[in-house]
């Protein structure tokens, strides 16, 4: 699909319409120019054996050294010595991961020496985690190593518990307003 | 120099690994800021701003590259700046690309835009840059 990003203001409006341009390509006579594109294209496909349902694969031959970022899901089965974030990341068995994992949802089948935080973590049988977890979900399997503090605080560092965190700040900060807004809180929470 | 037909085969240490060792997908939702190193082959749909060594790189339509890559294999379909060291090169007609390619073989589709030179090297140049590169690694 990827491969007619740089052509789509012609055949994108229709995922249909592409490939019928694509067949149409193809089922051309061998003139010079227009067999050079789907030959070009030919190896990419070489790659269709990778499973395409997770958007990304760090397959156990590569190693990366940085940040992986994704709006996506991520399949690391590789080794990482930096920070990855995805939506739902999987760490499979083979993987080793150095630095703090991020997600919607992570799971966890390999090595991981630092930090989790997820809305949902699942530890399985062979996980191995050294350092903490921030969850609010969390799922640990027979067998799973875990070194470090499970918190159930996923998100309410910068989200929910806005009453707390707000009203000392408030206070210490603009303190000719700390009346105006106890009284806000107040009203709002009637336990104070 | 030597014959010149066996070149094309000639010392590709990690070509029949290619097969067992799984090839890694970037999706184009990602974004990968350092270093990659891989024994097999590489698919490059998202963005990697740092260096890439590999055995086999394509960086398709969508993709963008910037850095270095040294690898044996590298087919360009996106875009790319920086420098790439690989025996064999092909840029497809949708490559977009600013920087060296330093190669032994090239194959250019008619489309693809190059921004800079493409200097042509024996196969030892590889070769050094392969202990280069493990060296660094």
């Amino acid at each position: 699909m990827n491969m007619f990003s740089r052509t789509d203001k012609i055949v994108d409006p229709t995922a249909g319409g592409a490939t019928a341009a694509r067949d149409k390509v193809e089922a051309m006579p061998p003139s010079a120019v227009e067999t050079k594109r789907p030959q070009a294209y030919a190896a990419p496909s070489d790659f269709a054996s990778t499973p395409t349902r997770t958007a990304s694969v760090i397959s156990k031959a590569l190693k990366i050294t940085g940040q992986l970022e994704s709006t996506e899901d991520i399949q690391v089965d590789g080794e990482v010595d930096g920070d990855v974030r995805g939506l739902s990341v999987k760490i499979g068995s083979s993987a080793k991961v150095k630095g703090t994992v991020y997600g919607e949802e992570v799971e966890l089948a390999g090595t991981i020496d630092g930090k989790i935080e997820a809305k949902k973590v699942v530890l399985t049988s062979t996980a191995h985690m050294s350092g903490d977890i921030l969850h609010q979900e969390i799922k640990i399997e027979l067998g799973a190593y875990v070194d470090g503090h499970c918190r159930p605080e996923f998100g309410k560092v910068a989200g929910k518990s806005g009453h707390a965190t707000v009203k000392p700040m408030a206070a210490a900060v603009t303190p000719v307003r700390e009346k105006a807004i106890t009284d806000k809180i107040t009203e709002i929470s009637p336990r104070a | 120099m030597p014959a010149l037909s066996p070149v094309m085969h000639v010392k590709l240490p990690a070509v029949g690994d290619d097969t067992d060792v799984p090839a890694s997908h970037l999706g184009k939702a990602l974004t990968i800021k350092g270093r990659l190193d891989s024994l097999g082959a590489v698919h490059v749909d998202g963005r990697v701003l740092g260096q890439i060594a590999a055995d086999r790189l394509v960086v398709g339509a969508g993709g963008y590259v910037e850095g270095d890559i040294v690898a044996n294999d590298v087919r360009i379909g996106g875009r790319f700046t920086g420098r790439i060291f690989a025996r064999h090169v092909t840029l497809d007609s949708s490559a977009d690309i600013t920087g060296r390619v330093f190669h032994h073989t090239v194959t250019v589709a008619k489309g693809a835009r190059i921004d800079g030179r493409m200097p042509w090297r024996p196969l030892n140049y590889f070769e050094r840059l392969e202990h280069l590169r493990e060296a660094q690694s």
